[in-house]
């Protein structure tokens, strides 16, 4: 049996393999190439992917508002004004809200029978779990009477179980913080990944918050009743701008501020916070779409320059082919599935490339990168392209030559 | 009577334009039978290269008419040249062209590759052809593991492999020591035996006393054409 145009495949590979470095050193330009749009195009379609799935999370549905100097105008120069519980209880009664909790921690050692550990404690409120869509592992939550009487209970985190316990069974014991003794009460169900400074999501200790304002958080300068930021779930997709001005009403309100002054509070969303994600990964994309072209284009460069070297070289082999019977069109074929090899196996390498530094250093959680088919052969295609409209001039050159003056060249 | 296998008219080529224009054939006529033994002798630049890249097709005459084997190639396409040029002739050259990595063997499959249909057994063939020349052990050889002799028996095998009806040889020891000449002309007076035709260039006189008719070229003319007894 005879395979169509094996002849051909067969002659390409055997004169690409007599010279295994050249044709390397030709191939890496398209090799990096594909690797990059391979990742262009695989982090554009995560971040797409990514929005499309979160678009009814919890994150999505969250609002979160801190308090802002007053813009950086001069003239209103006012001092950093934290939220009070007052705040929390009118953003918890916005109709439509699922959950509200206001935010107030500090980093502290905590420290049990056997060793101590630095972890965030975060005064609490009833509501703080669904506000931050966690859920208990085991245990139960602070209740709000444990709030109202100020108990020294605590919530930990998965992080703080493994540190300070080693696999001993936390519940029911105590820990101390700032030599103020706490009873364990629950451990909280471990959140994956880290959050957005990259800090460890599962380091931390739940009190009730007036406990944590009496006891601990006394000397910071934050006075009774204060928070440090608001969240709010709850704000659909399409209810988001109403949440918004309502929260934005509420604060004004509650700081004194008119319709028309600037705030001195911002509120962030999911769709905001995506949007800065999005734009990290769009100018990753760009970065990385021009670095692919460019890659592409040197690379075709050297496909062509190879190619142009290996007919010169081979002129004479040319002219005998063509004397011996080979058409135009052979000649034509042989060196364009010669530079088309080349790019196969250039965009198969950098198939392999881009997969692998994906896996090694982009696989953080702000660049999402998703693979699929389409993408592979998109990238492999790009290869393809190069191969052709790079590979066409030198093979042409080679199917028009005289064959006379071939088989004369030295 | 059958027709003669080369049959040229009046062939002119010239190359150059203006003053400095020249005739490399000027009204060339000849007739060469079926199984002869020609060759074309004359010194450096008289035509005879020009001459026989227009027996076998690689180029095109300006004025005049070629027929071989009856086919005339004058207003031939240049595909339809490729594919005469394949089944019709066989080259032999002076630097013997050979692809320097490849073995024996598949130098000789070569011309196979581009025969429509493609033939059986082109392995086969290919041992055949090389055994013909006395080359039957070597068929692995690469050309740089060969003499020049052997070289050029392979570039002969090459040529026999697609079975042409003419032998094209440019100087074939012109790249060859003398004993070595003398052994490739009597491998080309056994092949002639056979009954393949052969035309032969050579400046050499002593190389064209093997052939049984010499035709001198100068300046473009044939201006001897002499049938001589095969030597003993
Ligand atoms: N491609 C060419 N361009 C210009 N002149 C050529 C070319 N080929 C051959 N000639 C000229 O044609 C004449 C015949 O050349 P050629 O057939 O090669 O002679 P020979 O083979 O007998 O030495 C010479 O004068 C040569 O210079
Ligand atoms: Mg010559």
């Amino acid at each position: 049996m005879r395979i169509p145009g094996l002849t051909t495949l067969t002659l390409a590979s055997g004169s690409l393999l007599e010279r295994p470095f050249r044709t390397l050193l030709t191939m890496l330009g398209i090799i990096i190439g594909v690797a990059a749009v391979f990742a262009m195009l695989s982090i554009g379609e995560g971040s797409r992917q990514k929005i499309l799935e979160n678009i009814d999370s919890v994150e999505a549905r969250t609002i979160s508002i801190f308090p802002n100097w007053n813009n950086g105008r001069a003239s209103a120069r006012r001092a950093w004004r934290p939220f009070t519980e007052q705040d929390v209880l009118d953003i918890q009664a916005i109709p439509g809200g699922e959950a509200a909790t206001g935010e107030l921690s500090q980093e502290y050692s905590i420290v049990s029978e056997t060793s101590d550990w630095r972890a965030n404690v975060i005064g609490a409120d009833p509501q703080y779990l669904a506000a931050n869509d966690l859920q208990m592992q085991r245990g139960r939550p602070i209740t709000q009477t444990e709030i109202e009487r100020r108990e020294t209970v605590a919530v930990i985190g998965t992080s703080v179980v493994r540190s300070l316990f080693r696999g001993q069974d936390p519940m029911g014991e105590r820990i101390k913080i700032q030599n103020i003794p706490f009873e364990i009460i629950g451990i909280v169900d471990e959140t994956e990944g880290t959050n957005w400074r990259g800090q460890d999501q599962n380091n931390f200790v739940l009190v009730p918050r007036p406990t944590g304002r009496a006891r601990l958080f006394g000397d910071d300068r934050l006075v009774r009743n204060q928070v440090r930021s608001i969240r709010i779930v709850g704000a659909t997709h399409e209810d988001r701008a109403r949440f918004e001005r309502e929260v934005d009403f509420i604060m004004r309100r509650s700081r004194g501020l008119t319709a028309d002054e600037a705030p001195d509070f911002r509120i962030f969303n999911f769709s905001a916070n995506r949007q800065a994600v999005a734009e990290t990964q769009r100018t990753l994309s760009l970065l990385l779409a021009t670095m692919g072209a460019v890659s592409l284009i040197v690379g075709g460069v050297g496909v062509m320059n190879i190619m142009l070297v290996s007919v010169t070289e081979r002129t004479r082999e040319i002219g005998l082919r063509m004397a011996i019977g080979a058409r135009g069109s052979d000649i034509l074929s042989q060196f364009l599935t010669e530079a088309l090899l080349l790019s196969i196996i250039s965009g198969l390498l950098g198939l392999g490339l881009g997969y692998a530094v994906s896996q090694v250093s982009l696989g953080t959680d702000e660049i999402e990168m998703v693979f699929s088919p389409n993408i592979a052969i998109l990238s492999f295609g790009s290869a393809l392209l190069v191969g052709v409209v790079f590979g066409f001039l030198p093979a042409q050159r080679a199917s028009q030559l005289n064959p006379i003056e071939a088989l004369r060249h030295e | 009577m059958s027709a003669p296998l080369i049959e040229t008219q009046n062939l002119v080529k010239t190359y150059g334009r203006g003053s400095s224009v020249i005739k490399a054939l000027d009204e060339v006529s000849l007739t060469i039978d079926r199984g002869e033994f020609v060759a074309v002798i004359g010194a450096s630049g008289s035509g005879k290269s020009t001459l026989m890249n227009m027996l076998g097709g690689l180029d095109k005459p300006d004025g005049g008419d070629i027929a071989i084997a009856g086919q005339s190639l004058a207003r031939m396409s240049k595909r339809a040249l490729a594919y005469f040029r394949n089944e019709t002739i066989g080259f032999v050259f002076q630097q013997f062209q050979l692809l320097p990595k490849k073995s024996a063997l598949t130098n000789v499959r070569l011309p196979m590759q581009y025969r429509r249909p493609r033939l059986d057994e082109e392995n086969e063939r290919a041992r055949q052809s090389l055994e013909r020349v006395g080359l039957g052990d070597r068929i692995h050889h690469k050309p740089t593991q060969l003499s020049g002799g052997q070289q050029q028996r392979v570039a002969i095998a090459r040529a026999l492999v697609g079975e042409p009806d003419l032998l094209l040889a440019d100087e074939p020891t012109g790249a060859l020591d003398s004993k070595t000449s003398t052994n490739v002309m009597e491998l080309l007076v056994e092949l002639n035996r056979q009954g393949i035709t052969i035309v032969l260039i050579t400046h050499d006189k002593e190389v064209a006393d093997y052939a049984n008719r010499v035709i001198k070229m100068r300046d473009g003319k044939i201006v001897e054409d002499v049938r001589q007894g095969v030597l003993a």
